[in-house]
């Protein structure tokens, strides 16, 4: 069963597409991941399902309801976290959470929600005394002390240090086995395939892939992938003619190419490499990834 | 409703955390009441005196019956210093009068020629002048009635009524509390212009709540504001300056809301020409200062230049001002009580259809 559903959405902001097109579903109880890079349209989409901002067109339903027609009903029922989301800068993190917790039929307690994002000790400070990283797991805990059916948040890593942010995931999974749906967004491939059951990949307000992360991959790649940065090889065609080559990324000093023959492909490179007498460094060996999927699609990466 | 009370909790909290916005909203105005309190009326509120420089050359009895009539007048502080010295004083502002009796000589005055006895005084200080120099005639016609012996044919003997004394201080409250009103509805915008520029309004629009309640907590706030204002700003008074409050409260009251209404709205409207704080504290600024100096608050009409009339009789806080002077004091007012209320109603409706015209929640 579906609790998100989208078909056909679009947001136009003057010639702007921010959104042009997108259709996906959710199934309950997945953890569903929207990738792709800054300003391909992910925080608009967002918007658009949690009632913040008005579709121009397509069908958007959220646990059953319509956002454009029913914002109060959809937004009683889901947990959403913000990119730009400032708290008053006077209140202690308590008095904040104890704020949103008023605004929610169900909410969780306010000290768990609290302490599900390791901020116990910070309690009673005010917000205008976080750093960064605080801040942001502030907003995490307003968005999970709604407890509602689905939880939106919107790169909710983006700022956090390593521990954080496995913390986080660790959260987020949590969520999952209490059977809550959560819609993410990230610019992180990594966070993307660790966490999500499925995932869009967006560009320029259109889907360019759906599935789950394994299969995408699948689908792409049969072949694993060769990378490495040099100096002189970049513009060398040949490359590409390499023995199990099928495909060849290469931008600025990095090429990747990817092989359905490791072995060969790379006796053949490091032969080649010491003929045109190059040097080769960072040569790592990896399975696809979706960030090669990515790359594959649209040619850039999503980072840049 | 556990939404809408937890939001003012919240609200109230932030703003009252901010010493900056308590310094605005309560201290200002206390220190502007203690400022002109010493300024105009002098704190201890006890009998006043005058300061007289009497300089009598004539050394006869005449002379020296002259001083004791001065000197039996209790509220009289004498100064005798010498000509030169008591005008010297008089044009430092030290004397409200100098008076000065020259050398009378006895053949001549029972010839009939009368003597000039000299009254100096401040002409800028015209009402306290108008009593002294008729005070001081009648002493000395009292004086020389004595000398001649002509019988008294008219007697005045001085009955009581209650009269309400005002001085400079009583006179001033209502504007402070006026001025305080206004800052209050203006400055207390910028609380909104926060929450906007930084968003919280957004992320709040991501909330079950409706918007609309948010500007109502805010505008409950300034109200309950305003009324705690109102009581401080009269408590003051009264206890430090012994003002008297002699109206009735639910008309003070009543004018307070109208007043606060009229500037929240009015606030509202000019913050939705800013789109940062900073911009925002400049475009009230432009505003309110000019506003507090040109409405009649502090001044009598009268003083204002003729060509700052127009102005000052087209800004709401001279009718709130003087309403509430009305109110308070129980003074006539200055333009007509119906005039205040329905200006000041009329730039309360205007001012909020305007506000709630060109409203932006981000």
């Amino acid at each position: 069963m579906e609790c998100v559903a989208v078909e056909n959405l679009r947001k136009y902001y003057g010639q702007v597409r921010a959104v042009d097109g997108l259709s996906f579903e959710v199934d309950q109880g997945q953890i569903f991941g929207m990738l792709g890079p800054n300003g391909a349209g992910k925080t608009t989409t967002v918007e658009c399902l949690i009632g913040l901002i008005e579709r121009d067109s397509g069908t958007v339903r959220v646990v059953g309801e319509d956002p454009k027609t029913n914002p109060v009903a959809v937004k009683s029922k889901i947990g959403v976290q913000l990119q730009t989301a400032a708290m008053f800068p006077r209140l202690t993190v308590r008095e904040i959470v104890r704020l949103y917790a008023s605004f929610y039929p169900n909410p969780l307690k306010v000290d768990d929600a609290i302490s599900l994002v390791g901020l116990e000790e910070k309690a009673n400070t005010q917000t205008r005394n976080l750093s960064g990283g605080q801040l942001q797991r502030l907003s995490v805990a307003l968005a999970l002390v709604a407890n509602g059916e689905v939880v939106f948040l919107d790169e909710p890593t983006t700022g956090m240090d390593p521990q954080a942010r496995r913390a986080l995931w660790d959260v987020i999974e949590g969520m999952k086995a209490s059977g809550k749906t959560v819609f993410l967004t990230t610019h992180y491939m990594e966070e993307a395939e660790r966490l999500c059951d499925s995932v869009v990949v967006i560009d320029q307000g259109k889907a360019i892939a759906i599935g789950s992360p394994a299969q995408l991959i699948r689908e792409h790649f049969s072949e694993q992938a060769i990378e490495f940065s040099h100096s002189q090889l970049s513009s060398d065609e040949s490359l590409s003619s390499l023995p199990g080559v099928t495909r060849m990324q290469a931008e600025e000093d990095t090429v990747i190419l990817y092989s359905a023959e490791i072995p060969k492909t790379m006796g053949a490179l490091l032969h080649y490499a010491q003929e045109a007498n190059a040097e080769i460094s960072g040569l790592t060996v990896r399975t696809a990834t979706l960030e090669d999927v990515f790359l594959k699609i649209t040619g850039r990466r999503i980072r840049e | 409703m556990s939404m809408f009370r937890q939001l003012v909790v919240a609200t109230v909290k932030d703003m009252v955390r901010d010493r900056m916005t308590l310094f605005w909203f309560l201290a200002f105005p206390v220190i502007f009441i203690f400022i002109f309190g010493f300024i105009w009326s002098g704190i201890d509120g006890g009998p006043q005196s005058y300061d007289i420089g009497l300089v009598v050359k004539d050394s006869s009895p005449l002379g020296q019956g002259v001083k004791a009539a001065f000197e039996s007048v209790p509220v009289f502080k004498l100064f005798t210093g010498s000509e030169e010295e008591e005008l010297d004083a008089l044009s430092r502002g030290h004397r409200v009068a100098v008076v000065v009796v020259p050398e009378m000589d006895m053949a001549t005055l029972m010839a009939g020629t009368p003597t000039e006895v000299l009254i100096y005084y401040d002409a800028s200080e015209q009402a306290t002048a108008r009593i002294m120099v008729s005070s001081i005639s009648e002493i000395l016609s009292e004086v020389e009635r004595r000398m001649t012996g002509a019988a008294k044919l008219i007697e005045t003997r001085p009955l009581t009524i209650q009269v309400e004394q005002f001085r400079s201080i009583d006179y001033l409250l209502p504007g402070i509390l006026s001025m305080a009103l206004m800052q209050l509805g203006l400055f207390g915008t910028f609380g909104f212009v926060e929450l906007r520029e930084k968003k919280i309004i957004r992320r709040l629009g991501a909330t079950p709540l409706r918007r609309s309640m948010m500007l109502w907590a805010e505008v409950l706030i300034r109200l309950v504001m305003a009324l705690v204002q109102c009581v401080v700003i009269v408590a003051v008074g009264t206890v430090f300056f012994h003002v008297r409050v002699v109206g009735n409260w639910l008309h003070i009251l009543g004018t307070v809301i109208l007043g606060a209404a009229t500037f929240i709205s009015l606030g509202y409207f000019l913050v939705s020409f800013a789109r940062t704080n900073e911009s925002a504290q400049g475009l009230i600024q432009v505003v309110q200062f000019p506003m507090m100096f040109m409405s009649g608050i502090f001044f009598p009409v009268e003083l204002m230049p003729g060509f700052l009339r127009p102005i000052m009789s087209a800004i709401p806080l001279t009718y709130l001002g003087d309403a509430l002077r009305h109110f308070m004091l129980r003074l006539p007012s200055e333009f007509g009580i119906e005039r205040d209320l329905s200006i000041l109603a009329v730039w309360l409706l205007v001012a909020l259809f305007f506000a709630i015209k060109r409203f932006r929640w981000d």
